[in-house]
């Protein structure tokens, strides 16, 4: 590994708030590192410290309450959603997308809040938590906020955390009886890959339906003025026609080394209309 | 116990740390680089050079051994993340000197020419194997779709597990 750095692992969130307190610029928190290490190895990072918040006994917390929802500390691996029966049946959209993250071995390191932190804007997790409104919990040394998911992202690889801030947990509202979700990956191939575009569509108990997307905007968006429109109108036989028509004037897609803008308008339209498809199809396999 | 003295050639100016883990069922303790990946700690330190390094960035899987019952990226996980773990390589998959099961299905398969990526497809396809006797072709290709083969074309690689899952369930010995 390129780079020097000392590494810490404190065992209270005590401990760990106090040094982020103490070293903000030049400390990076340690989750799954599967992409720290990747940056350190790259030089594009070169922290002096690396805090390791994976003894933290609140970051290993995975729990479901009924009429509540479910808390996912920042220990938490990818996988483990993956594998979660629980998550299958509440969080459709969550299990798609942890079983669409990178590969096995990575998904066994890489973590949720880890996922978000980094903020690529081909997240795969952020869309089933933008359509969940997914609330971040933060903590530091001066106290705690709980920030919405749909106002963490600022950017590409950008969030409003700051640097003394350390997020312990990620919670998801329960989403109730009915609830259909899906999130829809397309990459260039079928094995591991980078999203060319991501779409996570949720359609509630009520018929309400929310809709995100990554790799298609700067950061990861939850698509509020399409849900608007078509909320507005209720849902019916043509909304996932009308939802592929119109999605290209929300979203701000680039061409780069992936796709081109062009394809990825054009393959956001095609997603959409699946994932709406199989929510008002009952949720079964997509 | 095996002592090893730290003598990675990396240069870095911070101190070194204890680690104390279990490798192939032996206790393993060690003074260790803070910025030492377990890949390079099992590799320079432990000379299991069964584990290989490919791309160092968590894309090939040629470095995938097994850390507390989970196939993960030996290059993606700092040496001092593995305090207290068990890990598993290629070397401990052997019984007693002989090949596996597994192994020897690779074999007879012909599931490997340059053989480089084999001790972390092995890796891999042991992982599932303990987790899923009887894996179907998705899963298996699922399982070993972070490791990256260049020679074979995949197909005897998917057959060799399918045939050594079949003989681990007859009851065969790993």
């Amino acid at each position: 590994m390129v780079g020097s750095f000392d590494y810490l692992r404190p065992q209270s969130l005590a401990e760990a708030l106090e040094f982020l307190h103490k070293q903000p610029e030049t400390c990076r928190v340690l989750a799954g590192g599967t992409d720290l290490l990747v940056l350190i190895r790259r030089s594009v990072a070169s922290p002096a410290h690396l805090l390791d918040i994976k003894a933290l006994p609140e970051t290993g917390r995975f729990e479901y309450t009924l009429g509540e929802g479910l808390l996912i500390g920042a220990a938490v691996t990818v996988n483990r959603l993956a594998e979660s029966p629980l998550v299958r049946e509440k969080y459709p959209a969550l299990a798609d997308a942890a079983g669409a993250l990178a590969t096995y071995q990575v998904r066994n390191r890489a973590t949720l809040v880890g996922n978000i932190c980094n903020a690529s804007p081909g997240s795969d997790l952020a869309p089933a938590l933008l359509v969940f409104e997914a609330r971040v919990r933060v903590k530091s040394l001066n106290g705690s906020r709980e920030i919405p998911i749909d106002e963490f992202f600022t950017g590409v690889k950008k969030t409003v955390l700051k640097p003394d801030e350390l997020v312990t947990e990620v919670f998801l509202p329960d989403p109730g009886e009915g609830d259909k979700s899906v999130y829809l990956k397309q990459g260039r191939v079928k094995g591991h890959d980078l999203a060319v575009a991501g779409v996570a569509v949720r359609l509630t108990g009520s018929k309400k339906l929310c809709l995100a997307v990554s790799a298609l905007a700067p950061a990861p968006l939850r698509l509020r003025h399409l849900e608007e429109m078509l909320n507005a109108v209720g849902f019916d036989a043509v909304t996932a026609e009308k939802a592929a028509l119109e999605v290209e004037h929300f979203i701000r897609p680039i061409s780069d080394i992936r796709a081109s803008a062009e394809y990825r308008k054009h393959i956001a339209a095609a997603l959409l209309k699946r994932a709406i498809r199989h929510c008002e199809g009952g949720g079964k396999s997509a | 116990m095996r002592e090893q003295p730290s003598n990675t050639g990396e240069t870095g100016g911070t101190d070194r740390v204890r680690l104390s883990c279990v490798v192939n069922g032996e206790k393993v303790s060690a003074l260790v680089e803070p910025h030492l990946t377990l890949l390079s700690f099992l590799r320079q330190e432990l000379k299991l050079l069964g584990v290989k390094e490919g791309c160092g960035e968590g894309e090939c899987g040629a470095c995938t051994v097994i850390m507390n019952g989970n196939a993960v990226n030996s290059c993606l996980t700092l040496a001092l993340e593995a305090e207290g773990a068990r890990i598993l390589t290629v070397e401990g998959l052997s019984n007693g000197g002989g090949l596996s099961a597994l192994q020897e299905e690779f074999v007879k398969h012909d599931a490997l020419q340059c053989g480089f990526c084999t001790p972390g497809m092995l890796m891999s396809a042991r992982a599932l194997l303990d987790r899923n006797p009887d894996p179907g072709t998705e899963e298996i290709k699922e399982a070993v779709a972070g490791n990256l083969c260049r020679c074979t074309g995949y197909y005897p690689i998917l057959e060799a597990i399918t045939a050594a899952a079949k003989r681990e369930r007859e009851g065969e010995q790993r």
